[in-house]
């Protein structure tokens, strides 16, 4: 009975039923051709199809109204329970089919299938099957690869474009606050769960604040899709890109039409699947990922090796903190910064970072992890009493984020 | 069996509208009232009656379902199907809303502060239980969101001198929550109810639990630390809280509030069939099994459900109650020779 959706996410009311007073915010578009006639009468057939009867008699079929997946992720409460919904539609189920669909068509239609691990559902599955994480990401090529999938990627390198690109974004909203009431703070946008609470609950009062960079997910979706693409002479509705997440969430952040190419009417991300759903696969196959051979991990370009798997320092969200902390110090004051002193707040889950000289604040960054911390960082802006530059913002408490 | 309580005087308190729900200040001489005409209002004595001393308006955009007082008397809380709840701090010239609480996503049911004056609960349609915590700047600040309720969560009570918190909600359930490191946690479940649980209240002592259900039953629960002599099992260091009780049969419609007298130990109750009735335990008290029996029973207290019954905290015998009528009546309770 418990969801697997962060709790902001919960409160977000994606699963709910409608209540008497709740409406779909996303109604079918009902054209209305003739406007000022008489109402019309609509007649059931017995295969179930509805017909409008016009005042002349003739008859007209009615489309079914038909509410899709995205309609539901943006309602407050409707008739289809969306969270069940968006786990049906991507699932480790949903990749089984489109290798199993692979297995059958003709090679036009095949399409090539990349999956892109992130650093933190690698750790995971590293702690779980007791292996170091190199022997880990090679031994989950030569699995994923004996499944169908062509090419085993790794977020860590889309993960630094999100982290240069944030950095950036930060230094020029810093040097224009002045100008620009809505430049600081600036907030961390890399996680779904945050993400929807705000635009739902706070909408356009948060959203300036927040930055403008894509996650990790999403800019890897963009590679795959994009350069990729290019790369391997196939469009981007040709592959089918598959992450694998640390959480739920995730999945509701690739289903996002922002992330939808309508030239080619595909997603950046086609399916996002967890690191339990990895664990279900291997049990499903009956494989035991010790027991798998190493395989050379691929590269998406060649003069990287990731041989080494680069890994960035800073919490398990992605070290999106430190990184601009560093930056903006070194950029914005000449000021070399090694280690970082965290101060708790309120709870654990809610810590600052002071950059000071001589006395004066010059930066002052957050942690915001968890949902009371999040309403708390909100309430306060609203008030015009935060004192931060930039925060993290993150919907689950550090606990769960592995 | 009906002169146990008579009626003292009725008010038309939220005109054209329902009146919700009524909180005693602490010291017993004002009436805080709330209802469907989204206000608040005062009231105190006058003469052998009672008179409307202040209306709080403009703080709310949709009905106002409950209120609640601070310990010290001082702050009145608000809570509102507008999804927020309203901090009303007493000033020379009358109450000023200085705070609204926002972040519940749909109608906030239930609002009320902790013993220490410190610690503010919050419970909403939204399935969740807030706890808020003030510091001496009056700044409230989010300290908890528990999301342990698996439907709307109707209401909130807190231990009489404890950091323990109860609620009660669509759900069937009454849950019981406190402090564990630097976060809350629910540390109790009470299951029993068949249907919605709509209210609950403490003893005098804390170590009893009413609650009252869609169900037409009360039940009385009791609490057993771990290592209590009459061997009921706990687990960890958490108490159990057991069922001690159900009083069943005598009502005839949903109970909506349940209200336990910590002056005298009278239990009353405010029903769907209108009426209002008052129970007493039996003595001598035996704590494992306690008896109580119907001691009055007013059939036709209000022309339509009761919402909400209140006793005076300082003058016994005392107790409020107000209806979907809109009417606030008092009435004078004297327990039965034979009871």
């Amino acid at each position: 009975m418990a969801s697997p959706f962060s709790g902001v996410l919960q409160l977000t009311d994606l699963d709910d039923f409608i209540g008497p007073s709740q409406e779909c915010i996303k109604p079918v578009k009902v054209e209305k051709n003739h406007p000022g006639k008489a109402a019309a009468k609509i007649r059931i057939e017995a295969d179930g199809s509805y017909f409008q009867i016009n005042q002349d008699g003739g008859a007209q079929k009615l489309e079914k109204a038909k509410i899709t997946l995205n309609d539901c992720l943006a309602c407050s409460g409707c008739i289809t329970s969306a969270e069940s919904v968006l786990i049906t539609q991507q699932s480790h189920e949903e990749l089984y089919k489109m290798l199993a669909f692979n297995k059958t068509a003709a090679p036009n239609e095949q399409k090539l299938v990349v999956v892109s691990v992130s650093p933190q559902s690698r750790a995971s599955l590293a702690a779980r099957c007791k292996m170091n994480v190199l022997e880990t990401a090679k031994k989950l090529t030569t699995f994923l690869k004996s499944l169908g999938v062509h090419y085993v990627f790794d977020t860590t390198f889309s993960r630094n474009f999100s982290l240069l690109e944030s950095q950036r974004e930060f230094v020029k909203r810093f040097r224009k606050q002045s100008e620009d009431k809505k430049a600081l703070p600036m907030l961390a946008s890399a996680c779904p769960g945050w993400i929807c609470y705000a635009e739902k609950t706070h909408g356009s009062f948060i959203i300036p604040y927040i930055s403008t960079a894509k996650s990790p997910q999403q800019v890897m979706g963009s590679l795959v899709k994009g350069h990729f693409a290019e790369q391997q002479h196939l469009t981007p509705d040709q592959i089918y890109h598959v992450t694998v997440m640390p959480c739920y969430d995730k999945k509701l952040e690739a289903s996002r039409p922002d992330f939808f190419s309508q030239e080619y009417q595909t997603r950046d991300v086609d399916c996002v699947i967890t690191t339990g759903e990895v664990l279900r696969l291997l049990e499903q196959e009956g494989i035991s990922l010790s027991d798998v051979d190493p395989a050379p991990l691929d590269t998406m370009f060649s003069s990287i090796t990731e041989e080494e798997l680069t890994s960035h320092s800073g919490g398990g969200s992605g070290g999106y903190l430190e990184h601009i902390y560093k930056y903006a110090a070194k950029e914005l004051f000449g000021i070399q910064v090694d280690t970082i002193q965290y101060k708790p707040l309120k709870n654990k889950d809610f810590q600052e970072v002071t950059l000071e000289k001589d006395g004066v604040v010059l930066l002052q960054f957050a942690l915001a992890y968890g949902f009371r911390n999040i309403q708390n960082l909100v309430q306060k802006l609203k008030r015009g009493k935060s004192p931060y530059h930039y925060v993290e913002v993150m919907a689950c408490p550090s606990v769960t984020a592995t | 069996m009906k002169e146990a309580l008579s009626l003292l005087c009725r008010l038309p308190a939220h005109p054209d509208s329902r009146c919700w729900y009524l909180a005693w200040s602490p010291g017993g001489s004002l009436l805080a009232s709330c209802g469907g005409d989204r206000v608040v209002r005062l009231w105190g004595r006058e003469g052998p009656g009672w008179a409307c001393r202040a209306v709080l308006g403009e703080g709310h955009q949709r009905t106002v379902r409950k209120v609640a007082w601070s310990p010290c008397g001082t702050y009145l809380a608000s809570a509102s199907f507008d999804a927020t709840t309203c901090i009303w701090k007493k000033q020379p010239d009358g109450f000023e809303c200085v705070t609204t609480l926002e972040g519940h996503e749909n109608e906030v049911k239930s609002v009320a502060w902790a013993p220490s004056g410190n610690l503010l609960a919050t419970c909403s349609r939204d399935k969740s239980v807030w706890v808020w915590e003030v510091d001496e700047e009056e700044e409230y600040e989010c300290v908890s969101v528990l999301n342990s309720h698996t439907q709307d969560v109707k209401h909130v009570v807190w231990h009489p001198n404890q950091e323990l918190l109860a609620s009660a909600s669509y759900d069937d359930t009454v849950k019981l929550y406190h402090e564990e490191e630097d976060d809350w946690v629910c540390c109790a479940t009470l299951e029993g109810h068949e249907s919605t649980v709509w209210s609950v209240a403490f003893d005098g002592s804390g170590e009893r639990l009413a609650s009252c259900s869609d169900d037409k039953t009360v039940r009385i629960w009791r609490r057993y630390k771990p290592g209590n002599e009459e061997g009921v099992a706990c687990s960890g260091t958490d108490p159990t809280w057991k069922c001690v009780c159900n009083l069943s049969g005598f009502h005839t419609r949903t109970i909506y509030d349940v209200a336990w007298c910590h002056l005298t130990g009278a239990l009353a109750t405010a029903c769907g069939d209108d009426a209002i009735r008052v129970f007493e335990e039996s003595s001598p008290a035996a704590p494992q099994q306690p008896t109580f029996s119907l001691a009055a029973h007013v059939a036709r207290a209000h022309s339509q459900d009761v919402n909400c019954v209140a006793w005076n905290p300082k003058e016994p015998g005392l107790l409020a109650s107000c209806s979907d009528d809109g009417e606030i009546a008092f009435w004078k309770y004297q327990r039965p020779e034979v009871c």
